[in-house]
């Protein structure tokens, strides 16, 4: 199985990432060599309900449920690109749904 | 051409802790802009979530108040998508492991009696952010005070199948929450959010029709409106024969119409997996046991019981146990001593207005029982006792008798003190005094409405006509 | 030495190795003022005074932390990751923020939006990657240790390449906040030491719980390990499948020749095998891109960050313009390989299918661990010693290559180290020691009283 063209658009498109008409064939090619070179997994046998592995450890550890943030030395608009009345501020949504 | 309707909800509750799902952040609404927000929820590089032990304890609390199964290994995943709300780009949520499933809601239908409808699921996850689209001109204003607070999803089967049906349901339903303790499920401050899924079939087939989902609902009354609205729509589609497409649809309450958002072929790939920053959520069966334990009595069951227990009707029962703090304090008054009769009659009027107003209950259960027994002893009588009751919610130190007393409201029953005034109104009425005793008994109220009125109110109207009976004698 | 002079000295180094771009960020103010606290701490701390170079994925308050990548250019921190913050009480300097592969992406530090950082042995070959600025450093004896990260192998590789020793710890034994996520159960700061003992040192300090950390695992510091007398009694494996024909001979010498010493120390050197290991990069690139995809989400150019605007002005424009030109090109293939390996009917063919070889691999090492096998095991940290720059910058599979003897302990989460062995033709050779899961402190004992004996900067052949 090999990436196409528009394997390479979607995905762009579902990652929000601009790729150019320039790049697009050498990605093509990349990227259908990375999908090529790790679906040789097909070869393990490894049943549907094999058990996947789990990094770290078995349990999750709670925290208790007290105010305590990690502080900020720097606040929200010393770090913004966009930052008015206390807001983040972006563009208009345009054709973005939320989810 | 019969339709039937089928509906499932799928309702967003944010739960009652101090801090947020998976940072040290208040949990809390209304604060300036951006000012409760940490690197765990503004997503900076490098921060980490870490789940809040109540976060869960609350879920799981809801998830067995509706009977469901609760999972001793449940995954938290990663719901990938843009969004300027969502600051990590993903949401932190519960995928094909969730923490909870297989529960069932009982409540009354307003079709089809008591019956209940299924609980798909019930998962953990993080809330979005706010977006203000009015705040500054052509831009959109982004608010992260809301990110990261906890919430349960709780999914229902599409066991519903009306409008008014739906609306019954997320009435029993945020009841049991709010009873529970997990949230406050206010639809207006946004900590009950409600989604809807509806289709139509030909009555009595079995396959579900192709079902759209509608949003923007803010009240229960717009739940029920946007369906009703949304059921005309596909309902109108089918008798011109035409087919419904899968969508999304927004329900604008002004206009009450809905429209088209997305449909199927936009909707989005969120590219689930398990989140590799948070190993398993593993409960053990005693914990889950324990929290079953903790359950307090539920609204329907506690209602039953007051029917048996307090001889109160079922509207009565109902209006009582409506809402937690409410019966809990109608059960403190008769604790104290006072009769269900009275104690409905009060807790259902002054009392819930007071809360209704106030938020808080202003009179303790002792001082009610004490001002009940002041009416039952004939001290005072019952519109007396309400001019009592507002003093006593003005002030939490006043003892309803001293207040009788400084009101002057304390009533005249003692035979030897009425005499007089009794004594008064037969002589500046000797006419209508001829005219009973010719026969014309019910001059009697009339003699009484004079004794009172001599009385300022203060003669007690059972103890006036046997001295006025013995005086017309 | 007080803090302050050696503030001086390493300032004064730092300019000398300035034709290795090895850094992102330093400045003589902020290493003086470094020196000024560590001079007035009332009790001096176990590291104190030690100047130590910090990769710039892991976030300081202090310097930009920008992962050198564009989108991330001249971001100031609010926060200090836990590790730098425990390394700081305990005496330590920040002296630097060094250069790496742009997010950690790579093996060669050629992905750096900041130019590519040259080995100190050769200007022409690379340092190894992604954690090469860090590298460098120490193998040019700016700093005694530096913190890198290791996902898969970004420290032990380019400890090899540089001639330094790398050590990477159990998962979940230092905590990664603040560590820039990559791959979440891959991601582990690791340490770049002159010495074992330098490394050691540093992870001693910064190992321990957090409670910021959940994927920590709930164990105590880890004690400063001393060398042993002697090796007699311990078991050592060599993975067959770690020493394949095509080895280069100067690495095989390199490994031969430590191998000897191990024997000469007392150890039994066995043969075993862990069958599953070609499918370790396989694997690799898979779950690696599957958590960056999620990972590099949040750089999206509106909390943080540089933002490009894009053609319509509006969000979705916002949002492709800032990522398409804010990553670069490894780090685009990356995203995109996430990407689709976790999208809608590619999940469990390719993620699901991953993490259940990566559980078989883990078996292969819990076999080769279990009682009464082997104690630790052997290999060469790289099939070659440091490769030209260029050579592989554009051959994405090549590149994943040249991890393939490391990346697979960042699978099942065990500690490693490279330490070096010798020379070949003037390039550092790296041999690799692996131990089970929380034998930190173990393999860094063994791997001291290994460098006792071994001629380091000597050529193998």
């Amino acid at each position: 199985m090999t990436i196409g063209r528009d394997d390479v658009l979607h995905v762009a498109k579902l990652a929000e990432l601009a790729v150019s008409e320039a790049d697009l064939p050498r990605l093509v090619a990349q990227l259908g060599e990375i999908v090529d070179y790790v679906a040789r997994l097909d070869e393990v046998p490894a049943g549907e309900h094999a058990a996947p592995y789990l990094a770290g450890p078995d349990a999750v550890r709670l925290r208790p449920d007290a105010v305590d943030p990690v502080p900020l030395a720097r606040p929200p608009a010393a770090i913004a690109p966009e930052f008015v009345d206390g807001f983040f501020v972006v563009p208009r949504m345009g054709g973005m749904e939320p989810a | 051409m019969a339709w039937e309707t089928v509906i499932g909800l799928e309702v967003h509750v944010q739960l009652l802790t101090r801090s947020k799902m998976f940072c040290g952040c208040a949990n809390r609404f209304g604060d300036p802009p951006n000012t409760n927000v940490c690197p765990v929820c503004l997503g900076l590089p490098g921060a980490l979530p870490v789940p809040n032990a109540e976060a869960i304890r609350l879920a799981v609390q809801a998830a067995v108040a509706l009977g469901c199964t609760v999972h001793t290994h449940s995954v938290f995943a990663r719901k990938n998508y843009f969004y300027p709300d969502l600051p990590k780009g993903y949401q932190i949520s519960q995928f094909d492991l969730p923490l909870a499933t297989h529960g069932s809601v009982e409540f009354e239908s307003p079709d089809r009696g008591t019956i209940g409808c299924g609980v798909t699921r019930l998962h953990v996850e993080e809330d979005a952010g706010k977006l203000l689209h009015d705040r500054i001109p052509g831009r959109t204003a982004v608010d992260l005070n809301r990110a990261g607070a906890p919430l349960i999803e709780i999914v229902s089967e599409p066991d519903l199948r009306s409008p008014a049906e739906a609306r019954a349901y997320l009435t029993t339903l945020r009841q049991i929450l709010v009873y529970t303790g997990v949230s406050e499920c206010n639809m207006e401050e946004g900590s009950l959010r409600v989604d809807a899924n509806i289709s139509i079939r030909r009555a009595g087939a079995a396959d579900l029709g192709t079902k759209c989902e509608v949003k923007n609902l803010n009240s229960f009354a717009n739940v029920e409106r946007a369906l009703e609205a949304e059921r005309e729509r596909q309902a109108a589609l089918a008798e011109r024969g035409e087919r419904v497409l899968q969508s999304t649809l927004l329900f604008n309450a002004a206009t009450g119409q809905v429209r088209m958002m997305r449909s199927k072929e936009e909707s989005h790939d969120y590219r689930y997996f398990p989140d590799p920053d948070l190993p398993p959520l593993v409960l053990t069966p005693a914990w889950i046991a324990e929290r079953r334990a903790e359950l307090p009595e539920l609204p329907d069951a506690r209602r039953e019981r007051m029917m048996a227990e307090y001889a109160l009707s079922p509207y009565h029962a109902g209006q009582v146990t409506a809402e937690r703090p409410v019966a809990d304090y109608f059960e403190a008054v008769i604790a104290a001593g006072a009769e269900p009769r009275a104690a409905v009659g009060w807790v259902l009027g002054e009392v819930l207005a007071g809360y209704n107003a106030s938020g808080r209950f202003e009179v303790d259960a002792a001082r009610l029982v004490e001002l009940i027994g002041l009416v039952n002893a004939g001290t005072v009588s019952l519109q007396a006792a309400k001019k009592i009751y507002a003093e006593l919610a003005g002030d939490g130190n006043a003892a309803p008798r001293a207040v009788a007393e400084r009101l002057g409201l304390v009533q005249v029953s003692d035979a030897g003190a009425l005499a007089p005034i009794v004594e008064e109104v037969l002589a500046a009425y000797p006419a209508e005094v001829q005219r009973y005793r010719a026969g014309e008994q019910k001059l009697m109220g009339f003699f009484v409405g004079q004794v009172m009125k001599r009385s300022k109110g203060k003669a007690d109207p059972k103890a006036v006509q046997p001295v006025l009976l013995s005086k017309l004698g | 030495m007080t803090a302050a002079a050696t503030a001086r000295e390493v300032g004064r180094r730092l300019v000398e190795a300035t034709r290795l771009n090895a850094t992102l960020h330093w400045s003589q103010e902020l290493l003086d003022a470094e020196a000024r606290r560590v001079d007035a701490m009332p009790s001096p701390g176990p590291l104190a005074g030690m100047p130590i170079a910090v990769k710039d994925n892991i976030v300081t308050t202090e310097q930009p932390t920008t992962c050198a990548s564009r989108i991330l250019e001249g971001y100031m921190s609010p926060y200090t990751a836990t590790a730098v913050e425990r390394l700081r009480a305990a005496g330590a300097m920040v002296a630097c923020k060094a250069n790496m592969d742009e997010f950690a992406m790579g093996s060669s530090t050629e992905h750096s939006a900041f130019g590519r950082v040259l080995n100190p042995f050769d200007p022409e070959r690379v340092p190894g990657g992604s954690s090469g600025g860090s590298a460098a450093l120490v193998a040019a004896g700016v700093v005694p240790a530096a913190l890198g990260s290791e996902t898969g192998g970004s420290v032990r590789q380019p400890a090899s390449f540089c001639g330094v020793v790398g050590v990477k710890p159990s998962y979940g034994r230092v905590s990664r906040f603040g560590l820039v996520a990559f791959g979440s159960s891959l991601d582990c700061i690791s340490v770049f030491g002159r010495s074992v003992d330098d490394a050691a040192r540093v992870l001693s300090v910064m190992s321990g719980l957090d409670p910021l950390d959940p994927t920590m695992l709930a164990r105590a510091p880890m004690p400063v390990p001393r060398a042993r007398d002697d090796l007699r009694g311990i078991r050592i494996g060599l993975p067959r499948e770690y020493f394949p024909a095509d080895l280069h001979p100067g690495v095989r010498a390199g490994v031969d020749r430590a191998v000897g010493l191990l024997r000469d120390l007392g150890a039994e050197i066995v043969d075993v095998s862990l069958p599953h290991s070609p499918y370790t990069v396989p694997t690799y690139y898979i779950v690696n891109p599957a958590e960056a995809a999620a990972n590099l989400a949040r750089y999206d150019g509106v909390r943080y960050g540089v933002r490009a605007n894009g053609p319509d002005g509006d969000l979705r424009a916002l949002y492709r313009a800032t990522r398409g030109e804010g990553f670069g090109p490894e780090v685009r293939r990356r995203i995109l390989v996430g990407t689709y390996v976790l999208s809608a009917g590619y999940y469990d063919a390719y993620y699901r299918k991953a993490q259940q070889v990566r559980a078989l691999l883990a078996e292969d090492f819990r076999r080769a661990f279990a009682p009464g096998a082997v104690d630790f095991l052997f290999t060469p940290t790289t099939p070659s010693p440091a490769f030209k720059a260029g050579e592989k910058v554009d051959d994405p599979v090549q590149m994943y290559l040249a991890d393939v003897f490391v990346c697979g302990i960042n699978l099942v989460g065990l500690p490693a180290l490279s330490l070096p062995v010798g020379r070949d033709g003037g390039l550092p050779i790296g041999g690799q020691l692996i131990a089970p899961a929380f034998e930190d402190e173990a393999m860094l004992s063994l791997a001291m009283t290994l460098e006792r004996v071994l001629p380091a900067g000597d050529e193998v052949r």
